[in-house]
């Protein structure tokens, strides 16, 4: 029946045989189902045992150890039963069954004693809390001993995996299993319950062996799910003694003990000392070679000193994250500074007002710390004066570049070229060259001839530039070709026209634009407010138009940028 | 994220309500994005209200990697606000324009 439901199963993701698996010898197989039963007599049971005299010898060292410390001496397997009684012999027998279920050399590149030392403070831990547990103290040897079994078969079936051995031993409890399942698919516990089963092991036995991680189902009787609790917390306080982070394991044993069997901090200490103290007795009994098994206050002493060295490392986070935070300041600061300074140097791209030709002047209001806008002018000789307005697409830092490199190419530029068609034409084709990101700059740029009061104006892709006359609009010029750096063939034609009287309004979209009571100022407004404005000189006008904009405190949503030109007067006017 | 669609080998890349310094950054990432797979890319401003500069940069962008490309770059079905701003810079210069996909399929005259 069992042989069946293993031959069904996937062990380790292989499909195996019962007659594949590490298994007891049949003889102890045998014995331990004779111990269960309630009919048989000690004289028979002592016969089976004697069936297998190397057993019978091992059985005698075993029951006569100090460990398992018997009142008296058994010299004979009779009176070992009579002394032991069918469930300790039972537990023996399958004690020393299973530590040879396996040959020494039977997982190549393994040392089999490495994990039966592991085991074997699991079976001392278990053993350690059987009085509280209420329960057989061999009882729970054996489960602690036998309940991490199915790992061992799992590296026999997949010796590939050996070399993962000193990790999955230092894991705590919960960390090997998820190990487990990514290395063998598969974990000790389910491999464990079917072993168990197809042993025909005794039914708490087999429990023990499946349900040590998991809760068991609810048909299982209460006094077998308390031995699945002793091997739960056997399995931590053996982690104490082998995985990476003691401290974590002290702590969860604690925890566990404390929540198990009502157990203070002290107690669960002094159990955990009586685990070292136990194990290389234990290991005598069993004939189980074991390295030096360090003291819980050796253990104790390294977990405090790994604390300190974690409250170390938190003061030092701390520090770091002081030091991170001082450095984001310093930079912050710096990047003010920097933008300051691109500002200065932005602002001294314009020209002074105090400087500025009769007749002309503007103003540059930044949305941010730099401005996409810009504008100019220059005196080119005769009276004339060279002037722009222009706009670069975007805002911040980029825009604020590729303005101060168009203002540097108007001022270079702009003294040799008069005619403000070619000018463009050549600041487009330089600034086409290095495009990036379809960044463009609109542009307006112009003369202005102070005696004959002509003006030649070339708009690329701008805002209308707006010419009021003495009390109204005369005239816009729009843009008679594409915006600079998009096409670098591109003809900017010119409007020649004459300022006689009256003003040429050059603009950004932040005045067009600009918030005002019911919606924005637009084409309509603006005109309205020249006009109103129109009356004004002319750098109190550029000023009177701004504020009429701009509210008090409140930030501008776009750079505003104005350059006002004003025409002689018309004598008589 | 703006709605890509593909019809008859073109990619329709679809901007809607204001492409300002917010958004433009996505609307320049999908017309690139579109211009890397396929050679036909339109960009459909029929549901724009508003496009600033920063917009219009990322149109002029995917024109001009098409330029350099040898591929296929128009705007259709352009609303009334966004071609209030094109016509203003004298992009309808620059871009080709269609009054919808079909017209450029039946070789619909640049608009």
């Amino acid at each position: 029946m069992h042989d069946q439901i293993l031959r069904e199963e996937t062990v380790a993701g292989r499909k195996v045989r019962p007659s594949d698996l590490p298994a007891p010898p049949k003889s102890a197989i045998r014995i331990v189902q004779a111990c269960s039963s309630r009919a048989i007599s000690s004289s028979d049971l002592a016969r089976i045992v004697a069936n297998d005299p190397l057993l019978t010898a091992e059985l005698l060292r075993v029951a006569n150890s100090a460990y398992f410390g018997l009142v008296s001496q058994v010299k004979s397997v009779v009176r070992a039963v009579t002394v032991l009684g069918h469930r300790a012999l039972r537990n023996m027998v399958l004690c020393i069954a299973m530590r040879d279920a396996l040959r020494a050399d039977a997982i190549p590149g393994f040392d089999i004693d490495v994990y039966w030392e592991d085991a074997l403070r699991r079976a001392v831990s278990a053993r350690c809390l059987a009085e509280l547990a209420g329960l057989d103290a061999d009882e729970c040897f054996t489960a602690g001993l036998l309940q991490d079994f199915g790992l061992l078969v799992m590296l026999y079936l997949m010796p590939e995996q050996v070399s993962h051995w000193s990790t999955l031993a230092e894991a705590m409890p919960d960390r090997r299993r998820d190990l487990e399942i990514d290395l063998f698919h598969t974990t000790h516990d389910e491999i464990g319950l079917v072993l168990a089963r197809s042993w025909d092991l005794p039914s708490e036995l087999a429990t023990a062996m499946g349900y040590h991680h998991e809760e068991p189902p609810a048909e299982i009787a209460a006094e077998d799910t308390v031995l699945c609790r002793v091997c739960a917390c056997a399995d931590w306080m053996a982690a104490v003694y082998s995985c990476g982070d003691k401290r974590f394991a002290v702590q969860r044993s604690r925890t566990l003990l404390e929540e198990c069997f009502g157990c203070n901090a002290e107690q669960t200490d002094a159990l955990l000392q009586s685990v070292s103290d136990s194990v290389a007795e234990a290991a005598t009994a069993l004939g189980i070679r074991v390295g030096e098994q360090p003291s819980f206050e050796t253990v104790l002493r390294e977990a405090n000193l790994r604390l300190a060295e974690e409250n170390l490392s938190y003061q030092e986070l701390t520090w770091r994250l002081e030091q991170t935070i001082a450095e984001r300041d310093r930079y912050a600061e710096e990047l003010h500074r920097e933008l300051e300074l691109a500002r200065e140097v932005q602002q001294s791209l314009l020209p002074s007002p105090d400087a500025s030709p009769s007749g002309i002047t503007g103003l540059n209001l930044s949305a941010k710390a730099v401005s996409g806008d810009f504008y100019d002018y220059y005196p080119v000789g005769d009276g004339a004066i060279a002037f722009c307005l222009a706009d670069v697409s975007g805002k911040g830092m980029n825009a604020a570049l590729l303005m101060a490199k168009t203002a540097s190419l108007f001022r270079c530029l702009g003294k040799g070229v008069h005619d403000p068609g070619k000018l463009l034409a050549m600041i487009n084709r330089e600034i086409c060259e290095t495009s990036v990101r379809g960044m463009f700059v609109t542009m307006l740029a112009g003369v202005i001839d102070r005696e004959r009061r002509q003006v030649v104006l070339a708009n690329a892709g701008h805002l209308p530039a707006i010419h009021m006359g003495c009390a109204a609009l005369a005239a816009e010029y729009p843009a008679q070709a594409p915006p600079l750096g998009i096409c670098a063939d591109t003809v900017y034609p010119v409007d020649s026209f004459e300022l006689l009287g009256g003003s040429l309004y050059l603009y950004t979209d932040g005045l067009l634009e600009a918030r005002i009571a019911g919606g924005r100022l637009g084409t309509t407004g603006l005109v309205r407010l020249l006009k109103d404005q129109g009356h004004l000189p002319l750098q109190q006008r550029a000023l009177a138009i701004a504020a009429s904009v701009c509210r008090p405190g409140e930030a501008l949503e776009d750079d505003l940028t104005l350059l006002i030109l004003e025409g002689a007067r018309v004598h008589g006017l | 994220m703006y709605p890509v669609e593909e019809k008859q080998g073109f990619s329709v890349v679809c901007l809607h309500g204001e492409v300002d310094l917010s958004n433009s950054p996505e609307a320049r990432r999908t017309i690139l994005n579109c211009l890397k797979k396929l050679r036909h890319v339109m960009v459909d401003l029929s549901a724009v209200e508003y496009i600033d500069s920063s917009g219009v940069a990322s149109l002029v962008e995917g024109f001009q990697y098409a330029r350099s490309n040898n591929l296929e770059f128009g705007l259709i079905g352009v609303s009334e606000a966004a071609m209030g701003v094109l016509r203003l810079a004298r992009l309808d210069q620059v871009f080709h324009i269609y009054p919808s996909l079909d017209d450029r399929l039946g070789n619909g005259s640049r608009g």
